[in-house]
């Protein structure tokens, strides 16, 4: 397939040493919006949990504590970065490293959150994304073994040969454990108060990261 | 029917780590037995064989501080490209002249080893790396976690 029928005629190729970035319509929609939600996690403030006492009129409102609120911040910027990084990238491997960042980042935002439930679904969650680096980095260096470059530039002209199937589905697995953040976000019942508004940021890398890996898969 | 028990399964999401490593599983065995084993010939970095050097078997080619060759996906945009790959401190430049073994002592190293692998197996040590990470977080987890 080619590429200026999926993401659009790039309008300007950043050439950066033996690497290429990209700024394609589809990869700078998909740039934009990772930035926009990163100035919405700048500038955020966390959601507080109310519980109501049953039977009577009293309250209890949590806090979350300024140490709490600066690592979460710290982590959604940082995944915003990350996604920000996977969204323009031109190469195979620095595509594999910035998802295995978001995946990262993923774990910290969720884990964050002081309550057992919620770090128990962290932990599996963590474990889930360190396993699927496997599948992710493996993918990267067989396509380096079968074709001899990484560059999605080289890939989606015909001179290279094509990467096999098997490797495709290799990095698209890759992908998905490492997206599977919102899953068990949604599991710990994270997207209200306890994690509001940071554990936004995990669903839209998610987002983002499966929406790219499909242009990847296609293009090469 | 099979799909209410499937999603009860499912829906526990500690079944999920599970199901996901089957699948990588599977995908891997299928990748080991249809892929093509001959790599691509023309690998980024090209190496020969110099049994006379002292750097043998970690010769890069080329003598330090200068150019080797690599071959670049777009050598346009890296002109400096290489001149870092044979880097030698002066103590092991004074090896290297005065030994003929600095190369068997530099693979000798875990970090010689780890080289010589990266480059005999064209990167697929990454994935060997990533494993070897991820048994460590399990360790340390299930020992944190224990205690």
């Amino acid at each position: 397939m080619e590429m200026s029928s999926l993401g659009g005629i790039p309008y300007y190729i950043l050439e950066f040493g033996d690497e290429l970035v990209y700024f394609s319509p589809y990869t700078v929609s998909l740039f934009l919006l990772a930035l926009v939600f990163t100035m919405f996690a700048v500038m955020a403030k966390p959601e507080r949990q109310v519980d109501i006492a049953f039977g009577g009129d009293a309250y209890y409102a949590k806090e979350t504590s300024l140490q709490e609120l600066r690592f979460r911040r710290f982590m959604a910027i940082a995944c915003g970065f990350a996604s920000m990084g996977a969204m323009l990238t031109g190469d195979i491997f620095n595509f594999t490293l910035f998802i295995s960042l978001v995946g990262i980042c993923n774990v910290g935002i969720v884990a964050a959150v002081k309550n057992r439930h919620v770090q128990n679904a962290a932990y599996q969650y963590g474990i889930v994304a360190l396993s699927a680096t496997v599948p992710l980095f493996g993918a990267a260096a067989l396509i380096a073994a079968t074709t001899g470059t990484l560059s999605m530039v080289e890939l989606w002209s015909s001179a290279t040969p094509a990467v096999p199937l098997v490797v495709k589905a290799l990095l698209v697995l890759g992908v998905m454990g490492e997206g599977m953040a919102p899953f068990y976000a949604a599991k710990a019942e994270m997207f209200r108060a306890p994690g509001a508004p940071y554990v936004i940021m995990c669903s839209l890398s998610s987002l983002l990261i499966f929406l790219r890996v499909i242009e990847v898969v296609l293009v090469i | 029917m099979i799909i209410q028990r499937i999603s009860r399964i499912i829906s526990n999401y500690e079944m999920i780590m599970p199901l996901f490593a089957g699948a990588v599983s599977v995908l891997f065995v299928v990748a080991i037995f249809s892929l093509p084993l001959p790599y691509y010939e023309e690998q980024l970095y090209p190496k020969t064989i110099d049994p006379a050097s002292p750097l043998n078997p970690y010769e890069r080619g080329g003598p330090p501080f200068t150019q080797v060759t690599i071959n670049d996906q777009y050598p346009e945009n890296s002109p400096t490209a290489g001149y870092v790959t044979s880097y030698l401190t002066p103590f092991s430049w004074y090896l290297a002249n005065t030994t003929l073994y600095l190369g068997t002592t530099i693979v000798a190293h875990p970090g010689g080893i780890l080289d010589e692998i990266l480059y005999n197996t064209r990167g697929l040590d990454t994935v060997v790396e990533t494993t070897i990470l991820f048994i460590a977080f399990a360790i340390a987890s299930y020992l944190y976690r224990k205690g």
